[in-house]
């Protein structure tokens, strides 16, 4: 826990009175007259009061800033430490309602990691200077304020949402990032100021890592995962945006790519598949070592067999994007063009063709209705024996009772954002997902 | 007199008349480029490398290819005063881990040894020592199975670790593993998993000739019984609340390879608490500690229930509302005061009710009055039919007009435009 320490804190921003502790009872509060310009702390704290009703599980975040009173800042800023900066002549001018919507608005920055997110694309991208900052607080404005307005919460004056640069909802902040660029048409929006909580630039007024109330990153950690808690616990409340934080909060979604090159090569390199220790033959050490039996290590190629789901409900360019990486990943475990078979299957299952001259060659037939069973067996028939079977599907299929006898890396194609047809006609159905055996790598 | 190499002044003392040879005046070079110093630097990162070996756990460091992993081993063994010895896992055989069979003059009479490597040997004739397995995820499943029987019960064939060798391993994470196995479940539960990452300005500051030097965590004798008490209240007590979370095998292909809470792995974060709050650890190391030991999701769970015990208890607040001290971050501090009023609830009496009024007076006073709002409702819904409104209401006025002003923007709020959404 941070304790105050005064001497230490730059002259600029003033300490809350309201929101210290009570250690030492400091006699300057009640004489500090009332005057235009002070802050007005009971109408700042009602607004965060209104935002917790509004947003209950937002509550514990809410609280856990600490107000620091700021005549540098524009409005209200956060910065990296959980601090909030606000300008009294703001609070002044701004209906407790619409305060209450800058409240959720700046916890957000935090919740959602703006700043480590904006250092990691800036240093990604290698982007310097305030300009980037401030698209970077600008995108980042676009990825809150999409969803978390209404019912209850009143949009601010002149928050930026993504329709009024000509950008879809629902993206997120990286996605925006590459979508605009200043200009014009972004001109009334330089005055935008969140603070470094929401774009990582330092500014002048912040009190720093080393300044008094900041929050240690293990206590910022603990806060959104309560938040994340709440939010995963009780669902029924929170808009769809909240509930995919909370969902990814603490498991970011890993990149596709590599886990499923990580899960077909450890299936294909697996005990039993294609390399042990063997004590047939003896070791090439045995020669050294008079006396001693040693295992060897053999290896035998490995045998890939790529089903993929050809049924309607799957788009060709996602098939063709995993195709390729499964064709290259199983390449690069020791399969040689030959050892890849290929079998396209919806309702029926083809024939498994050799992947000799690259996936362009493969022709993906279908377009009814899917049961891979058949899909299964009939790879499982392919002589000689596929030591993996790869399975590319949506999901939506039927899924073979008992486990093959080799192992199986399925790769499920993503569904969410309401794409899927089931939830039209009931949003309670989910299609059963694939069995426990397989492992199982969402792609895309 | 000029020397044959105008531009390069050799530091070492040579005789002049001898021409310094090529390879004297690259060794000077060499010498130069070497010369460099450290500077005192926190690194939460070496810190909980250090508890975990001084707590004898296995760690397992995961990080990219060169980014300082043996460096920082080098360091801790120096620190430890512990001779290194180094084995990279990945090129070596499984009987090298579990010993070789050597048949000698009557197998079926005599039976076969497993010899153990030279490496092992020289390791218990040390007495002591910190073995550092490098490239433990580049190694195929059956050097892994036979590592195991090492990493568990410190046992190489016949031989038998002696308890002051220290075990840590190093491993490529999946992504850039070129042709990597991963840890099955089982190996990966036995390790206090630390990833291990590099800061640009660590890097940089070295190459310009300072390195960071980490002023390593040492152990308060004073505070082992303490820290042992707080360890085991931490972790049964969350144990105790959320039962689901003693043992969960990783299931998403996202957590394959880390680290999952297990009997096992809940007995090593207990001896790891109790380490870090002898040594007056920050939370920052405990996280990563913790973190690496049961996984992030009941990591978490176990910090935050550890925030939760930091609180004061309802008890005392109660005892001496005058005097209680109320923690100072917000969220802290209305659980604390939820829980005043759960105390008052749960066992009901005058007394108390207003020894909880006195006590939201004063938090009233020293912060924030719209944490306020909810802990005084409760507290008013609980009042019995002969029990007079104490004085000390009056100090959660401000708190009360809070409460109406939120209420009457939250009316605004509703009645105006409907949802732009």
């Amino acid at each position: 826990m941070n304790s105050p320490s005064p001497g230490g804190r730059p002259a600029a921003p003033r300490e809350v009175p309201g929101n210290t502790t009570g250690t030492s009872d400091a006699p300057n509060t009640p004489d500090v007259p009332d005057t235009p310009g002070t802050l007005d702390t009971d109408k700042l704290f009602a607004a965060r009061l209104q935002a917790a009703r509004a947003r209950p599980y937002l509550a514990t975040a809410l609280f856990a800033l600490h107000v620091v009173e700021s005549r540098g800042v524009p409005t209200m800023a956060v910065d990296a430490h959980w601090r909030c900066y606000v300008s009294p002549a703001f609070v002044d001018r701004t209906p407790v309602e619409e305060l209450a919507g800058v409240w959720v608005h700046e916890v957000s920055h935090l919740l959602r990691d703006h700043h480590g997110r904006s250092d990691r694309y800036a240093h990604l991208h290698e982007l310097s200077g305030p300009a980037e900052r401030l698209r970077m607080n600008i995108a980042a404005d676009c990825e809150i304020n999409d969803d978390i307005f209404g019912d209850g919460l009143v949009k601010p004056e002149g928050a930026v949402v993504p329709g009024s640069l000509g950008l879809r909802d629902g993206e997120l902040m990286e996605d925006y990032l590459r979508q605009f660029r200043l200009g014009p048409h972004t001109a009334h929006l330089a005055w935008l100021e969140c603070g470094s909580g929401a774009d990582g630039l330092p500014r002048p007024w912040d009190l720093g890592p080393d300044g008094a109330y900041g929050l240690s990153r293990q206590e910022r950690d603990a806060v959104r995962f309560r938040v994340a808690q709440g939010i995963v616990g009780r669902p029924g409340s929170a808009p769809a945006g909240w509930r995919r934080w909370a969902e990814e909060a603490f498991h970011p979604p890993q990149p596709w790519r590599q886990l499923l090159g990580a899960a077909v090569r450890a299936a294909a390199s697996a005990p039993g598949t294609g390399e042990d220790y063997v004590y047939g033959r003896p070791a090439r050490r045995s020669a050294a070592v008079p006396g001693a039996v040693l295992p060897s290590l053999r290896r035998r190629p490995t045998r890939v067999v790529v089903v993929i789901d050809t049924s309607g409900s799957v788009s060709d360019a996602e098939l063709g994007s995993a195709l390729l990486e499964v064709a290259a990943i199983s390449r690069a475990v020791g399969g040689r063009g030959d050892l890849v078979g290929v079998l396209p299957c919806d309702a029926a299952a083809g024939r498994v063709r050799p992947l000799c001259g690259g996936a362009e060659g493969v022709e993906l037939l279908g377009g009814g209705g899917t049961d891979l069973r058949t899909g299964f067996t009939r790879a499982l028939e392919t002589r000689p024996r596929p030591d993996v079977v790869v399975v590319l599907t949506d999901g939506q299929t039927p899924w073979p009772s008992r486990r093959p006898s080799c192992r199986t890396v399925v790769g499920l194609f993503g569904r969410h954002h309401g794409r899927s047809s089931y939830d039209e006609s009931d949003p309670e159905y989910r299609p059963g997902g694939p069995p426990a055996w397989a492992r199982v790598v969402t792609i895309g | 007199m000029p020397t044959s190499t105008p531009l390069f002044e050799t530091p070492q003392p040579c005789p002049s008349d001898v021409p310094a040879s090529r390879l004297d005046v690259s060794g000077a070079l060499l010498g130069l480029l070497r010369d460099t110093t450290t500077a005192p630097r926190p690194d939460p990162q070496l810190e909980a490398l250090t508890l975990a070996v001084a707590a004898d756990l296995p760690v397992l460091l995961w990080g990219e290819p060169g980014i300082g992993k043996t460096a920082a081993l080098t360091q801790l063994a120096d620190t430890l005063d512990l001779p290194l010895t180094t084995v990279i896992a990945s090129v070596h055989e499984p009987s090298d881990f579990s010993g070789l069979p050597v048949i000698g003059d009557d197998p079926a009479g005599n039976g076969i040894p497993m010899a153990p490597p030279d490496w092992a040997v020289r390791l218990v004739r040390a007495g002591r020592g910190l073995l550092f397995l490098d490239e433990l995820s580049t190694a195929p499943p059956a050097v892994q199975a036979a590592l195991l029987r090492l990493v568990l019960e410190r046992r190489v064939g016949s031989l038998r670790l002696p308890p002051d060798v220290r075990i840590v391993a190093a491993a490529n994470p999946r992504s850039s593993a070129a042709d990597g196995w991963e840890l099955s479940p089982p190996l990966a539960n036995r390790f206090v998993h630390l990833q291990w990452v590099h800061d640009v300005d660590v890097v940089v500051r070295g190459l310009g000739g300072v390195w960071p030097r980490a002023t390593l965590p040492t152990l308060d004798p004073g505070r082992l019984t303490e820290a042992v008490a707080f360890a085991r209240r931490a972790v049964c007590g969350l144990l105790g609340a959320r039962p689901a979370l003693v043992h969960r095998l990783p299931s998403g292909e996202t957590q394959r390879g880390g680290a999952w809470p297990s009997p096992r792995s809940w007995d090593m974060t207990l001896s790891l608490i109790a380490f870090a709050t002898a040594a007056g650890a920050s939370r920052d190391v405990l996280s990563m500690l913790v973190r690496g030991t049961v996984g992030d999701g009941p990591g978490l769970e176990l910090l935050a229930y550890v925030d939760r015990m930091d609180l004061p208890d309802p008890e005392d607040l109660l005892a001496d509302p005058g005097g209680a001290r109320l923690p100072e971050r917000g969220d802290l501090r209305q659980a604390a005061l939820d829980g005043v009023v759960a105390a008052v609830r749960a066992r009901p009496a005058k007394d108390r009710w207003d020894a909880a009024w006195a006590l939201l007076a004063r938090a009233a006073e020293t912060g924030a009055p719209d944490l306020l709002v909810v802990p005084a409702t409760t507290l008013a819904s609980l009042r019995r039919d002969d029990w007079d409104v104490p004085e000390s209401i009056e100090g959660i006025a401000g708190a009360v007009s809070v409460s109406r002003r939120a209420d009457r923007a939250n009316v605004r709020a509703l009645s105006s435009a409907p949802a732009d959404r």
